[in-house]
C-alpha cells in the first residue's frame, strides 16, 4: 500500500501536455506584442468572448481568427487579448501564450495573470465537456511546465472586473473548480 | 485492536504531509532592513469594492493586530497612510495595494489582509504574508570559495543598492562602511571556482529538502508501524 502511494505521488509530478493549435494552424495574423510575463503567474482569469460560438475544428479557427481580428483591427491591440481561447470543438487556441502579457482584464491584472477564455456567450447555456476538460488539461499543463505556481488561483472575469464575463452559466462552474479562490 | 493502531499511523503520516502542504499556503516574502515591502491583495469585486479593508499582525499566539484599515469608501480608489505603513484600495480593478517602509528586523512576523467589520470578525483575503527581515544582505549564506570576481559584483550590487535606501531614508551608516572595506580590500585568501556553479544552487536546494523531508516522513512512517507489530507477537 505504501508503495502505491509513494509511486502515486512521483506520478503526480509529470503530467503529459494535451494538443494545442498553435498560431500557424488557425492561421493567425503575427503577434506585434512584447511584453513579458514573469513567471510563474500566481493567477489565471476565466472569461467569455460573448460572441459567436464555434464547435468544429474549421469553425473555431475562423472563430479564433475572428476575435483577434476585431482585437488588432477595431480595438488596435498589438495581437488578439487572451493568451488562450478555448473552442466548444474542446480544443485550446494559442494566443499570446504564457509568455506574453495578455489584453484581457485590465492593467492590474494583465501583468500577474493568463487570460483563458472560451469563445461563446454562457449566460443560458454551459459549455461542453471536452472545452471544460480542454481548460483544466492546459491549466495542469501550465503547472507541470513551471508557467503557473502550483498553488495558482482562478478567478471569473466578474470577480476582478465589473462585467458579465464569464457568463452565469459558466461561472457557476468555475466557482467549483480546485483552484478557484 | 492492530487495524487501529495502523490506522492511527497512517493518519498521523497524512495529516502530517497535509499540514506541510497547508504550510505553503503562507507566502514568504525575505527583505532586508531599509527595504520596502509591497503586496497585493485581490478581493472580490461584486462583494467586497464597498468594504473597508485593513492589514493585520498575527503574533504568535495572540489576537490579530491590525495596523491600517481604509476609510468607508464608496467603491472608489482611496489611499491611507499610518506611519510607515500604506493601504491603496482600488475597488475598480479588484485589489488592494499593500507597502511597509523602511523595513526592520522586529517587523518580521505573518501578516494579512482582511476585510474590515467594526463589529463582527474580519474576512480573511487570501494569502498569509510571512515577513522575513534580516540585518545585512552580506550575512546571506554563501559558498566557502568564490571568485574574486563574483565578489566584487556582489559588493558593487549592495554598495549600490544600501546606497540609494540610504540617501532615501537616512539611516545608520554602520552596515555602508562594511560593505565599502570589502570592495576597496578583496581578500587575498579567496581561490578561483566555476561561476556556473553558483548559479546552480537554488534549484537543487529546493529539489533536496523536498525529497529528503518525503523520504524521512517514509522512514519514521515504517519504524513506528515495525515496532508496533512487533509490540503485537
Amino acid at each position: 500500500v505504501l508503495l502505491t502511494w509513494a509511486l502515486l505521488a512521483l506520478l503526480g509530478l509529470g503530467t503529459c501536455c494535451g494538443p494545442m493549435v498553435p498560431r500557424s494552424e488557425w492561421k493567425a495574423k503575427a503577434s506585434k506584442c512584447s511584453t513579458g510575463l514573469q513567471q510563474p503567474i500566481r493567477y489565471v482569469v476565466i472569461s467569455h468572448t460573448a460572441g459567436s460560438t464555434c464547435d468544429t475544428p474549421a469553425s473555431c479557427q475562423q472563430q479564433a481568427r475572428n476575435v483577434q481580428h476585431y482585437h488588432m483591427n477595431t480595438l488596435d491591440w498589438c495581437d488578439v487579448g487572451y493568451n488562450f481561447l478555448i473552442g466548444e470543438d474542446g480544443l485550446v487556441y494559442e494566443g499570446r501564450g504564457w509568455n506574453i502579457k495578455g489584453a484581457h482584464t485590465g492593467p492590474t491584472w494583465n501583468p500577474i495573470s493568463i487570460g483563458i477564455t472560451f469563445m461563446g456567450n454562457y449566460m443560458d447555456r454551459v459549455p461542453p465537456q471536452r472545452a471544460l476538460r480542454a481548460a483544466l488539461s492546459l491549466l495542469e499543463c501550465g503547472v507541470a511546465q513551471g508557467f503557473l505556481r502550483s498553488n495558482y488561483e482562478i478567478k471569473g472575469h466578474r470577480d476582478v472586473q465589473q462585467t458579465l464575463s464569464p457568463g452565469d452559466q459558466l461561472y457557476e462552474i468555475i466557482q467549483g473548480w480546485p483552484h478557484y479562490r | 485492536m492492530r487495524r487501529t493502531r495502523f490506522l492511527g499511523l497512517l493518519w498521523t503520516f497524512l495529516l502530517s504531509e497535509i499540514q506541510a502542504a497547508a504550510d505553503p499556503a503562507e507566502e514568504r516574502y525575505d527583505r532586508t532592513e531599509g527595504q520596502t515591502l509591497t503586496v497585493g491583495c485581490p478581493f472580490n469585486i461584486m462583494k467586497y469594492s464597498n468594504s473597508q479593508k485593513a492589514w493585520q499582525k498575527l503574533p504568535a499566539g495572540g489576537e490579530p493586530l491590525t495596523l491600517v484599515v481604509t476609510k468607508q469608501s464608496s467603491g472608489k480608489p482611496s489611499q491611507v497612510q499610518v506611519g510607515r505603513y500604506m493601504l491603496t484600495d482600488d475597488p475598480t480593478e479588484a485589489m488592494l495595494h499593500v507597502q511597509m517602509a523602511d523595513l526592520r528586523v522586529e517587523d518580521s512576523g505573518l501578516y494579512r489582509c482582511v476585510i474590515y467589520y467594526p463589529l463582527k470578525n474580519p474576512d480573511i483575503l487570501y494569502h498569509p504574508v510571512r515577513l522575513v527581515v534580516t540585518k545585512d544582505s552580506l550575512h546571506t549564506p554563501a559558498p566557502d570559495v568564490i571568485t574574486t570576481k563574483n565578489l566584487v559584483e556582489v559588493s558593487t550590487h549592495t554598495t549600490t543598492k544600501d546606497m540609494s535606501i540610504y540617501t532615501r531614508y537616512k539611516t545608520v551608516t554602520q552596515p555602508l562602511r562594511k560593505s565599502t572595506a570589502v570592495t576597496s580590500s578583496p581578500d587575498p585568501r579567496v581561490t578561483f571556482t566555476n561561476v556556473t556553479s553558483v548559479t546552480r544552487v537554488p534549484m537543487f536546494s529546493i529539489v533536496v529538502p523536498v525529497v529528503c523531508g518525503l523520504l524521512s516522513k517514509t522512514l519514521i512512517f515504517l519504524v513506528l508501524f515495525a515496532i508496533t507489530e512487533r509490540s503485537f507477537r
